[in-house]
């Protein structure tokens, strides 16, 4: 989303505040659709189309106190190459790293497709004043990141002030210009669908390019709920809007067979528009060596073992 | 050949346990003894411990998946007829009666399976308010339940004890003397089907040692007692339990739907109806 | 641009043996008809033949009724605790087979796997699992000694639910003492054909349930017969009626489980995904073959563009085909004669001047299909507004107070259920005062328990299905 002045912003906010006080979302038919959805059994082709699709989809994450250089460098190696044996597998969408290891992530991705994204503003708890958020972020972007991921203010939130998330969200998309930025909702602190539908609303209206579920750091991180609740704000603002904004989905999906129930709903609730790295990501780390092995069973119909696969 | 002995352990939060004390006590029977733990204080404490989130996870269950595990008890039990109809014999009934026992004690547990997911049609109500309002009554199970067995050495009787609290989703804490070796035998059919972890526990010992820890535990919601105490035991157990106004009942009811009753607590809702 | 199909994924039949020819099972055993006619059956979703069952003929059901009074004998002496034991193990028995069901069903009636396997099935097991632990405490149901079972029961089930329909009928009807004839749909006799077999297998003695198969003729049979003294129906009101008349005059039982044209009201205050979804799940659920779907969508107003602009985009998601993919969401019409019927509903009401959408999936060359279809501009005089559909058809219409809405709904001859769609909670319980409804959902839609009493108001029946109420459709007040 471009500069907006005042103005814009002001009235944008006022339609928000409005689309904010009506989501009403009943949870008990929220979860019997999800789980519907995930009645849907992906098989053969389509399966293993659905399993190439999630690596493109992957931003490889290494959100560590113990990350090094060296950690970085293999990971990206693994983010360009996932299964060097299989020339097949493609490269994953990114590489998600700490500010500090931006510039040797942006070294070692050198000619490939692969990005690199930061997460700053404090991730992940964000208790800090807005100009240490605003210091974290430039220094990313100084450092070469292609993509930003930020955390929204939950103090703001939970304390009902929504206006204070909304303009922390405008500063850093300004300071982010045209770099691609993801607003993660941490989904675990917001607990109620409502506050998810709230905050997804928020976030998008203050020009994120990308909401995001979780910063991976909660026990609890991203649900299918979570993500139907973004998907259903991100369709509306669409709608009011015609903006197309991606949904990032990171935290706890452990195995492809999940994975692919996330792409089915995005699959049938949004359309295939969304079926692809601009519009819809994976925050992974173990997801993708389990992709890999199935990609493999599906080609050799046997069960695999991960030593198959490099460390990433 | 020497034959090899079962050690019998008490049944808790799903898996077999000695008293932490290490002691036992004995049963002499026909041909037979029987070291059995002697359950102590502390094993009360960790014993409730596991009945308080056993009561969560069974409440938690669909009243249709408590039947449905009641009967596969009675499955279990069915299989193991001849076992248990042995163990009653070598405690000194006949053969006629023990098998007359065994087949009541499934008869109940088919009876009370099929009452889990219908007591609340026949306890609960909606009550005709003169206002307008929607004002039903419901029942919840009231938690932790304590059962001292009776006495005699039946696998019905036992059972009776404690079906009722479970069947409407109360954790029971079954505690028997001198029926002990059936109980902690009766723990292995529980083992088999497919109960949540701290549902029911059985422990074995003598209860003089744990009555006032039993008596004075908050956490025990309610005390049901199945025999005569000895000694002004009762007297005790009741003044003890009124400093936390936990519920006491001596020798209930059984059988029937009044069995259930004790272990209800009501919680009546009101709701404005209008536009 | 991706377009990610997915593949086929079939669930195999394999599990299934379908015999060329059935018998009926009468007196506990299998019996070729008197008659010596057989009927066909066909997969809707294929047209192929799969087997041919009797039509029983008036000896045939002598010999049933013959049977289930002998069985009355024996099934009265047994104690209750018996009796529960045989509902028991009859339900354990299906469960473990309910695959095997599933499939059978799917195949026989065109309902899709997902269905059968998740829904009917299921609930067919829980049905007998519920009745039989009602077998051994009919004392506490209700609080008077005087009420006894029938004795001899018929009963006549419909072809959208057949097992369910059969579970919903034969479990109480046990449990209360009583023993059973039962004529299963002309286009869906196969399940209960293979529930017979269960019986058997259970040891459940001769003459408790029988089974004879046929058609509108067979039933009229049954209905008609001096020694049944009790008569459960479900089906169209139409044959409802027919059967409430031939009983007149006569100390026969009857329950009815007819039509219904069943209003789900939006409020502007509800959940609107949620409710986008209630309404496709209760009108599009099992292909709309459902009394008591949710066949009016009533929108206030104020809501009416946006609720139907995403009630469209939900319903393009909406697969249509083989019922044995586990990815189809729609199956087969039942048989032609309601296909038949569907298409000339539907365009009616396009010459009634209803604005109609239809979803633009691919339909199966062979089999009865019909495209999910929604109709708005809608005035409450057309056909489409008043008439029962039974098919994948919702029409939709406006109102703009909690009154209006009520009077709309009730505006009908049927009354089996509806929907209430709001968040505030006062409203839900207003509304449902007013409804002149068996079964009100509210927020949600197509739910069902076997604890749950169902059944109809008005020309929806009477008489209730399930819980403790139930128990009454198969008990007789004595002196």
């Amino acid at each position: 989303m471009k500069n907006m002045k005042t103005s814009d912003v002001l009235m944008q906010w006022s339609n928000v505040l409005e689309m904010v006080y009506e989501s009403r979302i009943d949870s008990v038919g929220l979860n019997e659709r999800v789980n519907s959805l995930a009645t849907r059994s992906i098989k053969k082709d389509s399966k293993l189309e659905a399993l190439k699709m999630i690596v493109t989809m992957c931003d490889l994450t290494t959100l560590e106190g113990e990350d090094t250089e060296g950690k970085v460098s293999q990971m990206v190696a693994k983010a360009i190459k996932p299964n060097p044996l299989d020339t097949s597998v493609p490269s994953v969408a990114a590489v998600c790293v700490y500010p500090s290891l931006v510039s040797v992530a942006k070294e070692k991705v050198q000619n490939s497709n692969v990005k690199v994204a930061a997460v700053s503003s404090y991730f992940p708890s964000g208790q800090v004043p807005m100009e240490s958020k605003l210091l974290d972020t430039k220094y990313a972007i100084d450092s070469g990141a292609d993509e930003i991921d930020i955390v929204i203010n939950r103090k703001a939130f939970l304390e009902g002030d929504y206006r204070k998330v909304y303009d922390e969200i405008v500063a850093l998309k300004e300071v982010c210009q045209d770099v691609h930025l993801k607003t993660i909702l941490e989904v675990g602190d917001l607990k109620t669908y409502e506050n998810i539908r709230k905050a997804s609303l928020i976030s998008l209206a203050a020009g994120s390019d990308f909401i995001k579920t979780s910063t991976g750091k909660l026990s609890i991180g991203s649900s299918r709920q979570a993500c139907y609740v973004m998907l259903k704000s991100v369709l509306d603002f669409e709608s009011m809007t015609g903006i197309k904004a991606g949904i990032k989905v990171a935290g706890g999906i452990r195995d492809a067979k999940d994975a692919i129930r996330y792409l089915v709903m995005i699959n049938e609730e949004m359309g295939s528009d969304w079926l692809n790295p601009e519009l819809f990501r994976f925050g992974a780390s173990s997801l993708l060596d389990d992709v890999l092995k199935q990609i493999k069973k599906l080609q050799t119909g046997a069960y695999q073992a991960g030593y198959y696969f490099p460390r990433g | 050949m020497i034959d090899i002995k079962k050690t019998y352990k008490n049944y808790v939060d799903g898996k077999y346990v000695r008293s932490e004390s290490g002691k036992t006590y004995t049963r002499d029977l026909k041909n037979e003894f029987y070291e059995l733990p002697l359950t102590s204080r502390k094993d009360i404490r960790d014993t409730v411990t596991s009945s308080k989130s056993g009561f969560i996870k069974w409440n938690g269950l669909t009243p249709y998946t408590r039947m449905q595990i009641l009967y596969r008890l009675s499955e279990m039990i069915e299989g193991n007829k001849e076992s248990y109809i042995e163990l009653l014999v070598s405690h000194g009934m006949s053969k006629q009666k023990a098998s007359k026992d065994i087949a009541l004690a499934i008869e109940s547990i088919i009876w009370f399976a099929g009452l889990a997911d219908k007591w609340e049609q026949l306890a609960g109500n909606l009550n005709p308010v003169s206002e307008e309002y929607f004002n039903i009554s419901h029942q919840n199970p009231i938690g932790v339940v304590f059962s001292l067995s009776n006495s005699t050495v039946s696998l019905n009787n036992l059972l009776l004890s404690l079906l009722p609290p479970l069947t409407i989703g109360c954790s029971v804490i079954s505690y028997s003397e001198e029926s002990s070796v059936l109980a902690l035998k009766f723990a292995e059919d529980i083992n088999n089907s497919d109960f949540p972890p701290g549902s029911l526990n059985i422990l074995t010992g003598k209860f003089e040692n744990i009555l006032d820890d039993v008596s004075k535990h908050v956490e025990i919601n309610l005390v049901a007692l199945h025999k005569e105490i000895e000694n002004d035991g009762l007297k005790r157990i009741q003044e003890n339990a009124s400093s936390s106004v936990k519920r006491v009942v001596s020798l209930p009811s059984i059988s029937g739907l009044s069995s259930i009753l004790p272990y209800l607590e009501t919680k009546t809702v009101w709701h404005p109806k209008g536009t | 641009m991706v377009d990610w199909q997915y593949s086929e994924s079939i669930e195999s039949s394999d599990i299934v043996s379908i015999k060329k020819k059935y018998s009926n099972y009468i007196g506990g055993k299998f019996v070729e008809p008197k008659s010596k006619k057989y009927i066909n059956t066909i997969s809707p979703s294929t047209e192929e033949l799969l087997s041919k069952v009797p039509l029983s003929n008036e000896q045939d059901i002598n010999s049933a009724v013959k049977s289930a009074k002998e069985g009355l004998e024996v099934w009265s002496k047994l104690t209750p605790n018996q009796r529960s034991r045989y509902l028991f193990k009859i339900a354990r028995l299906i469960q473990e087979r309910s695959r095997e069901f599933a499939v059978l069903e799917s195949l026989d009636g065109g309902k899709p796997i997902k269905e059968s396997r998740d829904f009917d099935l299921p609930q067919v097991a829980a049905n007998f699992f519920y009745f039989a632990g009602w077998a051994d405490k009919l004392d506490l149901s209700w609080a008077t000694k005087s009420l006894k079972p029938y004795g001899v029961v018929g009963q006549i089930i419909p072809w959208n639910f057949p097992l369910l329909m059969l579970a919903w009928k034969i479990a109480p009807a046990l449990a209360t003492g009583n023993t059973v004839v039962l004529k299963p749909a002309e286009t869906t006799p196969l399940t209960a054909l293979l529930f017979a077999e269960i019986c058997e297998k259970a040891g459940l003695p001769s003459g408790v349930v029988n089974i004879v198969t046929g058609d509108g003729s067979t039933g009229s049979l049954i209905v008609n017969h001096k020694d049944i003294n009790k008569i459960a129906f479900t089906g169209s009101t139409q044959v409802g009626k027919l059967i409430q008349k031939s009983l007149a005059g006569r100390d026969v039982g009857l329950t009815l489980e007819l039509g219904g044209k069943a209003a789900n009201i939006v409020y502007e205050d509800a959940a609107i995904d949620q409710a986008v979804e209630g309404v496709v799940n209760g009108i599009f659920f099992n292909q709309g073959h459902v009394c008591c779907a949710g066949s009016r969508l009533l929108l206030q107003e104020s809501i009416h563009d946006q609720f139907v602009k995403k009630l469209e985009k939900r319903m393009q998601s909406l697969r249509v085909g083989n019922p044995l993919d586990k990815n189809t969401d729609i199956g087969a019409i039942n048989s032609k004669e309601q296909l038949d019927k569907i298409t000339s509903l539907v365009n009616e009401g396009v010459d009634d001047g209803g604005e109609l959408f239809q979803t633009e999936c691919e339909l199966p060359g062979n089999g009865f299909w019909f495209r999910p279809t929604l109709f708005t501009n809608v005035q409450p005089s057309y056909s489409i507004a008043r008439e029962e559909i039974f098919g994948p058809v919702l029409t939709t219409l406006t109102f703009r107070t909690p009154e209006e809405a009520v009077e709309i709904a009730n505006n009908t001859e049927y009354g089996l259920s509806a929907g209430v769609w709001t968040e505030k909670g006062s409203k839900i319980l207003w509304t449902a005062d007013r409804l002149d409804a068996g079964v009100v959902w509210a927020n949600t839609f197509n739910k069902f328990d076997p604890s749950s009493p169902f059944g109809g108001y008005k020309e929806s029946g009477f008489g209730r299905e399930g819980g403790r109420h139930g128990l009454l459709s198969y008990l007789k007040a004595s002196s």
